[in-house]
C-alpha cells in the first residue's frame, strides 16, 4: 500500500512553502515518525516526519522547490 | 535548533528539600586599628572629611529650602531636595571601595552618593586625567568658572569645588550645571567620575544599571555598576525584574567562552526602613531583614548580605567583597544597607510618623559623629583637627553656594534668548557611518538556510506579467527587516538584539529567524518575560556605549515597559543636555486577529512623549531602509512593524527591495500615488485600504486620490503634505489607531494650521473607534476599510461625484461621536 507525505496545512495563512531538505533518498527505508524533511514557511522552518514505515518510492517536490499546502511531496511503499 | 539544556522529568520528580545558603546580618567585626593598618590615616579622615562635605552640602540645601538661605547667603530655589542626611556612611562607604571607572546610577536622593563617588574619583584619579576631564568639560569653561569665584581652601581643593559648583549649579538648573540645567537635583550625574544618572522613578536605577553591567560584561571592562536605591524599591516590580534579569542562568550556561559568567552588578540598598507613608518592615514589605530577597532570586542568593551603614567602613568592607565577586564573573550581588535618613522624605515632610524616641536612638547612631569620635579615641586626630575640618567644609561649602548664587557665575538658562533651546536637545539627529567592522559570527551567513532561500527569492514583488509574487517567491516586509538587521549585526559588535523568543524562535513572526545560526548567543539571546527590564536594559547598554535593538512582541506590551519607554528611553539625551546617547532601537509588532489587547496601534502613545522618535513603515523597501536608520541612529526609536504586513511583497519600486544596504531618512513621507483631488495621508497598513480606494475611485468617478504613507512619525516634514493639500484642498487621514488622541489627530490639527488657507473642505479623520478590537470576523467592521474612504470622498468632499458605495462606518455624527470619538 502507498502512502502519500503531503504538505501539511501551516496555519491558516500559508498557502506554500520551500522544501529545504530531505534526510532520505528514494530507495531508502523510513520509519514511520522518524524526521523525513524540513520545510520552511515565511516565518518558520519545521521538520516533517514519515507518515508511516516503509520505502520510500519517490520524492516528487525536490528540495528547493515550493509545494502548496496539500501538495504531494513524496510517497512511501508501506512495508 | 532545540534548546540544549534538555527538561528532564527524572531531574525534577526526585523529593527533597531546597536549602538556601545562610544570608549575614551585620557581620562587619575589624576593629579600626587593623582599617587603620590595612587603609592608612589619610585615607581615613578623608572617609571623614567626604561624609561631612555630604552631610554639609545638604545642610545648605535644606536650609535654603525652608528659609531661603545658609550663611547669611540668600537664593530662592523652587525645585526637590530629597536630603540623605543620616545615611553618608553608605554613600561614602561604597564609594571608598569604588574605582573611578565603576558606573553608580543613582535614585532621586542621590546627591550624597553622588558627590562620595566623584569625591573617591577625584581622591584616586591622577592630577593629570583629573585636569583633563575637567578641562574637557564644556569646553573649559566651568573649570574656568569655578576657579575664578571659588576659593582653594585646605579642606577643599579645586577638582571638589569644581564637583560641589557643577552638582549645586545643576541642581539650581543653571546653565553651566553639570548636565546644563536639564536634569536638576533628582538626574544630576556626571561620567567622568563614575556617576552616571540618578533617576526621580523610584527604583528605575537597577533595570539601567543592570543594562550597563551587561555592557561592561560584552566589552570586557574591568569594573561595575551599581544600582543603587532605597528599601521602598523592593515593592517596584521592574527591580525585580532588573534582579533576575542580572540573575539569568545563560551568562554561565549558554554564552559563549570568554563571555561567561554573572553580570557585574551590585544592587545597593540603603534601607532606611521608610518608603513614602509606609515602614517597609512590619508593615508594607514581606520581608523582615531586605537581604532575604536574594534568596529567592537564584542559587547564591545573590551573595546578600545586610550590613551596617552607619559605619562606612563595614559598608567599604562588604561593597569590596562583593565588587571582587563581580570582577570573577559571580555576579550579580545585593547588599542591605541599614541606615537611617536624619530628616523628612522631603523637605515638605512633616516627620509625624517617626517617634522621638526612635529618631533618638539613631540620632545617637549619626554616622559622622560617631566617626569622628571614634577617629579621636584611635589617636588618628585630635579633636580639634575634626573641628576645623568641620569648619573648612561650612566655609568651602558657602563659597560655593555664593558662587552658584552669582548670575555672573551661574547665569540662568536663557530661554527667552533661545526659545528653542530644549527642543534642540531632544534629539542629536546623529547617526553612525555604515557598520564595516567584523564582528565574530557563529558561521558564515551564506551557510544559514533563510538567507539561501531569500537569494533565491524575487526582489520585486511583482512578476513579469505584473502578476503579485507569493511571500514565499519574493521578499517580503519580514525580510527587508531582516536584512536591515543582519548587515548592523555583522558589522557592528556594539548592536546587541534580545527579546522574549529571539533566539530558536526566530521572533514571533520570523523577522529573526535564521539569526541564531550566525550571531553568537551574547549578541542575540532570549530575555525573560519582562518588558520593562527588557527596554531599562537596553537603555543602559546604550549609556555604556552599546547599542540595543529590543523587542516587546506585541505594542500592546509598551504597557509593561511603561516608565523604561516613557522615563528612561525618551529622556536621558535631553536630562543631559545632549551629553549622552541613547541609541536603542524598540520594535513593537502591531498585531491583528488576536481580539482587544493584541492588535492596538498606540503609535499615539509614544509620539507623544517627547524625545523619541517614532517610526511604522508599510512597504518592505521602507521597513529595510528604515530599520538601517534606526539602527544607526544616536537617538532612540520605537520601531511599529504591523503583523498584517509581514508577508507583504515590494510592488511600489520596480526593481524591488535593493539587495544592498541602504538608509531612508527619518521623517520623510512618501508620496504613493500621485494624485489631484484629494490628500489622503496614511499611517502603516492604513496605506492599503487607501490605495484600493484611489484606484477604484479613479475607474468609477474619476475622482484622482494622492495617497502619502507618513512613514515616520516623530520626526515628521510636513511640507509634502502642505505641497500636496495646496494641489488637491482636502485632506484625509486613514489610521488604524482609535481615533481619540491619535497621531492622525495630531496631524489633522496641524496640517489645517500650516495649509487653512487651501483648504476646500474641513480635514477628515478616519481611524478606528474608541472601543477594543473586535474579534477577527468583525475587524472589518473596525480597522478603517476602502468602501469608508470612498464614502468620505465622494459624500464630504466631492459630492457631486456621489457615489453609492458605504463604508460600514456609515453612523450618524452624533451617535459615532456619543459612542465612539
Amino acid at each position: 500500500m502507498a502512502t502519500k507525505v503531503v504538505m501539511p496545512q501551516l496555519g491558516n495563512e500559508i498557502e506554500e512553502a520551500q522544501i529545504d531538505s530531505w534526510a532520505k533518498a528514494p530507495g531508502e527505508t523510513v520509519t514511520k515518525g522518524e524526521m523525513l524533511l524540513t520545510i520552511t514557511t515565511p516565518k518558520l522552518t519545521m521538520e516533517i516526519e514519515a507518515p508511516a514505515s516503509g520505502t520510500l518510492r519517490e520524492i516528487l517536490a525536490p528540495a528547493d522547490e515550493i509545494a502548496a499546502v496539500g501538495a504531494v511531496l513524496a510517497i512511501i511503499d508501506e512495508a | 535548533m532545540p534548546k540544549s539544556i534538555p527538561v528532564k522529568p527524572e531531574a525534577f520528580r526526585a523529593p527533597g528539600v531546597l536549602s538556601f545558603p545562610d544570608v549575614p546580618l551585620h557581620a562587619y567585626q575589624r576593629t579600626l586599628a587593623e582599617e587603620r593598618k590595612a587603609l592608612g590615616d589619610a585615607a581615613l579622615k578623608n572617609v571623614l572629611r567626604h561624609m561631612m562635605i555630604l552631610r554639609e552640602f545638604e545642610t545648605m540645601l535644606g536650609a535654603i529650602k525652608a528659609r531661603g538661605s545658609y550663611q547669611d547667603i540668600a537664593y530662592a530655589y523652587k525645585g526637590p531636595a530629597h536630603l540623605s542626611m543620616g545615611q553618608e556612611a553608605a554613600a561614602v562607604g561604597a564609594a571608598l571601595a569604588l574605582a573611578p571607572e565603576d558606573h553608580i546610577f543613582g535614585s532621586h536622593r542621590s546627591h550624597g552618593e553622588f558627590l562620595a563617588k566623584g569625591l573617591s574619583a577625584i581622591s584616586r584619579l591622577g592630577a593629570a586625567e583629573l585636569r583633563s576631564i575637567m578641562e574637557s568639560h564644556q569646553d573649559g569653561r566651568l573649570l574656568r568658572t569655578v576657579a575664578a569665584h571659588v576659593p582653594v581652601s585646605p579642606v577643599l581643593g579645586l577638582a571638589e569645588n569644581f564637583l560641589l559648583f557643577g552638582l549645586l549649579a545643576e541642581i539650581f538648573m543653571k546653565a553651566n550645571g553639570f548636565n546644563g540645567g536639564m536634569g536638576g537635583s533628582m538626574h544630576a550625574f556626571f561620567p567622568p567620575f563614575g556617576a552616571y544618572p540618578n533617576n526621580a522613578i523610584v527604583g528605575a536605577s537597577a533595570g539601567i544599571a543592570t543594562g550597563a553591567g551587561l555592557r561592561k560584561k560584552l566589552a570586557g571592562s574591568r569594573s561595575i555598576a551599581v544600582a543603587m536605591s532605597g528599601d521602598g524599591s523592593t515593592g517596584c516590580g521592574p527591580v525585580y525584574e532588573a534582579m533576575n534579569f542580572a540573575s539569568m542562568a545563560q551568562y554561565r550556561t549558554l554564552w559563549t567562552e570568554g563571555r561567561r559568567g554573572g553580570l557585574p552588578v551590585l544592587f545597593f540598598f540603603n534601607n532606611n526602613f521608610y518608603a513614602m507613608g509606609g515602614q517597609t518592615i512590619g508593615e508594607t514589605m514581606g520581608w523582615d531583614r531586605l537581604s532575604r530577597i536574594g534568596a529567592g532570586m537564584n542559587a547564591d542568593a545573590m551573595h546578600a548580605e545586610t550590613v551596617d551603614g552607619t559605619n562606612p567602613l563595614a559598608v567599604a568592607d562588604a561593597v569590596r567583597r562583593k565588587r571582587a565577586l563581580l570582577l570573577e564573573g559571580r555576579g550579580p550581588a545585593l547588599l542591605d544597607v541599614e541606615c537611617y535618613r536624619l530628616g523628612g522624605h522631603s523637605t515638605t515632610d512633616a516627620n509625624v510618623y517617626r517617634t522621638k524616641e526612635e529618631q533618638a536612638a539613631w540620632e545617637a547612631l549619626d554616622p559622622i559623629a560617631t566617626f569622628a569620635a571614634r577617629l579621636v579615641t584611635e589617636g588618628i586626630m585630635a579633636q580639634h583637627e575634626v573641628d576645623a575640618m568641620k569648619a573648612g567644609v561650612e566655609a568651602g561649602i558657602a563659597a560655593v553656594l555664593k558662587a552658584v548664587a552669582n548670575p555672573d557665575a551661574a547665569p540662568a538658562v536663557d530661554i527667552a534668548g533661545d526659545p528653542v533651546l530644549i527642543g534642540r536637545l531632544m534629539f542629536s539627529h546623529a547617526e553612525i557611518p555604515v557598520p564595516s567592522g567584523e564582528t565574530r559570527l557563529l558561521a558564515a551567513p551564506e551557510t544559514s538556510a533563510r538567507i539561501r532561500q531569500d537569494a533565491k527569492k524575487s526582489r520585486s514583488g511583482l512578476g513579469p506579467s505584473g502578476e503579485r509574487l507569493s511571500a514565499m517567491r519574493a521578499i517580503t516586509y519580514r525580510d527587508g527587516l531582516f536584512e536591515a538587521i543582519l548587515h548592523h549585526l555583522i558589522h557592528d559588535e556594539r548592536l546587541i538584539a534580545y527579546g522574549e523568543e529571539c533566539r530558536e524562535w526566530g521572533g514571533a513572526f520570523g523577522v529573526y529567524r535564521g539569526l541564531s545560526d550566525i550571531i553568537p548567543y551574547e549578541r542575540l539571546f532570549n530575555a525573560p518575560i519582562s518588558e520593562a527590564a527588557i527596554v531599562a536594559t537596553a537603555v543602559g547598554h546604550a549609556l555604556e556605549g552599546g547599542r540595543s535593538l529590543v523587542e516587546l512582541m506585541y505594542g500592546d506590551f509598551l504597557g509593561r515597559a511603561g516608565d523604561e519607554v516613557f522615563n528612561q528611553m525618551a529622556k536621558w539625551q535631553s536630562m543631559s543636555a545632549g551629553s549622552l546617547k541613547v541609541p536603542v532601537v524598540l520594535r513593537c509588532s502591531v498585531g491583528s486577529k488576536y481580539g482587544a489587547q493584541h492588535s492596538q496601534d498606540w503609535t499615539a502613545l509614544v509620539a507623544h512623549i517627547p524625545g523619541l522618535k517614532v517610526l511604522y513603515p508599510a512597504t518592505p523597501f521602507d521597513a529595510k531602509g528604515l530599520m538601517a536608520s534606526a539602527l544607526s541612529s544616536e537617538d532612540p526609536v520605537v520601531f511599529f512593524e504591523s503583523q498584517r504586513l509581514y508577508d507583504t511583497v515590494e510592488t511600489f519600486h520596480p526593481e524591488g527591495v535593493p539587495q544592498d544596504y541602504y538608509r531612508i531618512p527619518m521623517g520623510e513621507p512618501d508620496i504613493k500615488r500621485t494624485g489631484r483631488d484629494v490628500t489622503v495621508l496614511t499611517i502603516g497598513p492604513s496605506l492599503y485600504p487607501a490605495l484600493a480606494a484611489a484606484q477604484e475611485l479613479e475607474q468609477s468617478s474619476g475622482l484622482s486620490l494622492e495617497v502619502i504613507d507618513a512613514r515616520s512619525l516623530v520626526p515628521f516634514n510636513y511640507d509634502p503634505v502642505i505641497a500636496s493639500v495646496e494641489k488637491t484642498g482636502h485632506l484625509l487621514l486613514v489610521t488604524e489607531a482609535s481615533e481619540r488622541g491619535s497621531f492622525a489627530m495630531t496631524l489633522a490639527s496641524n496640517l489645517t494650521r500650516f495649509a487653512f488657507g487651501h483648504l476646500k473642505s474641513a480635514p477628515r479623520v478616519l481611524g478606528s473607534p474608541n472601543w477594543i478590537v473586535p474579534g477577527a470576523d468583525m475587524e472589518t467592521t473596525y480597522f478603517p476599510q476602502a468602501d469608508d474612504i470612498i464614502q468620505i470622498v465622494t459624500s464630504d468632499m466631492h459630492p457631486v461625484r456621489h457615489s453609492n458605495r458605504r463604508g460600514i462606518r456609515n453612523w450618524a455624527e452624533r451617535l459615532m461621536a456619543r459612542n465612539a470619538l
